[in-house]
């Protein structure tokens, strides 16, 4: 049960996911795109949490699961671990990873050259759309910590490429 | 090898996505709902002591008569696979739940299956019911 698939096919899906999400299905609705792509990452999440967690037993507290998807869960999908972790204890984590795997291809218009050609509004876009690309690995962590039974939100940021910052806020109620 | 045995998957909210009567032995009518209510009587048992141990495999947690309630969790939590049998072979039961778990995921890796909802699968039941031949 696993085979493998060669990464640059995953990465060319992944990019037409949510360019015929952006510009064909829901065309010119970013918030149902991102809806749209979380969805589909939590089922993903879901089931990925369910394989990997055949051979162990259950986790004691939150702590320990978060560190399960910093540690085994990452590494399986991204061959790497997360690089930093930080909580304030309430149920909010922090997971910084310094080289993220899936927008390593996304280039950065800002940092080159710019010669003059790209009009203003285009670093705008570039940032929305890129956004987009976030959604479903943010879409995977929410499923594989709700099959633990943790009810969370999960946000992403790239102010920094190539490094990615994922937020997870815990909900109590 | 006769010896009666009944297999149930329940997930969380308690409700069970799976049930199969696996004994070898003739089923008689009033036996089978007998089976059910001993399983589902376990339940809160489960529920105390999943919470206590981080084993996977529970060996008998109750005993009815001469029938005995073993249990299997998964890490996700609430999902449950219980086994009410009268045969004493651990590391077979043991053997059993792993397959009868790895057949799970499986169906569970199906994209049009809702997480939570009957199995309702011919291929997973005669699996089911291959290796409760090949185990118990």
């Amino acid at each position: 049960m696993g085979k493998e698939v060669s990464e640059s096919c995953l990465d060319i899906l992944l990019i037409e996911t949510v360019s015929s999400y952006t510009n064909g299905f829901y065309a010119g609705k970013p918030e149902l795109v991102a809806q749209a792509v979380e969805a589909i990452g939590y089922q993903v999440g879901n089931q990925l949490c369910e394989r990997y967690t055949m051979e162990r037993s259950q986790f004691s507290d939150h702590l320990e699961a978060i560190k399960f998807i910093c540690t085994d869960f990452w590494i399986k999908i991204f061959k790497k671990q997360i690089d930093t972790l930080r909580t304030d204890h309430k149920g909010t984590f922090v997971l910084r990873d310094n080289r993220f795997r899936w927008i390593s291809r996304v280039s950065n218009p800002i940092s080159e050259d710019s010669g003059a050609t790209f009009p203003s509004t285009l670093p705008v876009n570039f940032a929305q759309s890129r956004k987009m690309h976030l959604y479903f690995p943010c879409g995977i962590i929410r499923g594989a910590l709700s099959n633990l039974a943790i009810p969370c939100a999960v946000t992403a940021d790239i102010s920094s490429l190539p490094s990615c910052i994922f937020t997870i806020q815990i909900r109590r109620d | 090898m006769t010896s009666t045995a009944c297999f149930m998957i329940v997930s969380r909210n308690d409700i069970p996505i799976y049930e199969a009567e696996v004994g070898a032995a003739p089923k008689k009518e009033e036996a089978v709902h007998q089976h059910q209510f001993i399983l589902h009587a376990a339940l809160d048992i489960v529920q105390d002591i999943a919470w206590t141990t981080s084993a996977m495999f529970l060996k008998s947690i109750d005993r009815f008569n001469d029938l005995v309630v073993s249990v299997y969790v998964t890490a996700a939590i609430h999902t449950r696979l219980m086994l009410l049998h009268d045969s004493r072979n651990d590391d077979g039961i043991k053997s059993f739940f792993q397959e009868v778990h790895e057949l799970y995921i499986k169906s569970l890796l199906n994209p049009l299956y809702l997480p939570g909802s009957r199995i309702k699968s011919s291929h997973f039941d005669t699996k089911v019911r291959a290796l409760a031949r090949k185990y118990l």
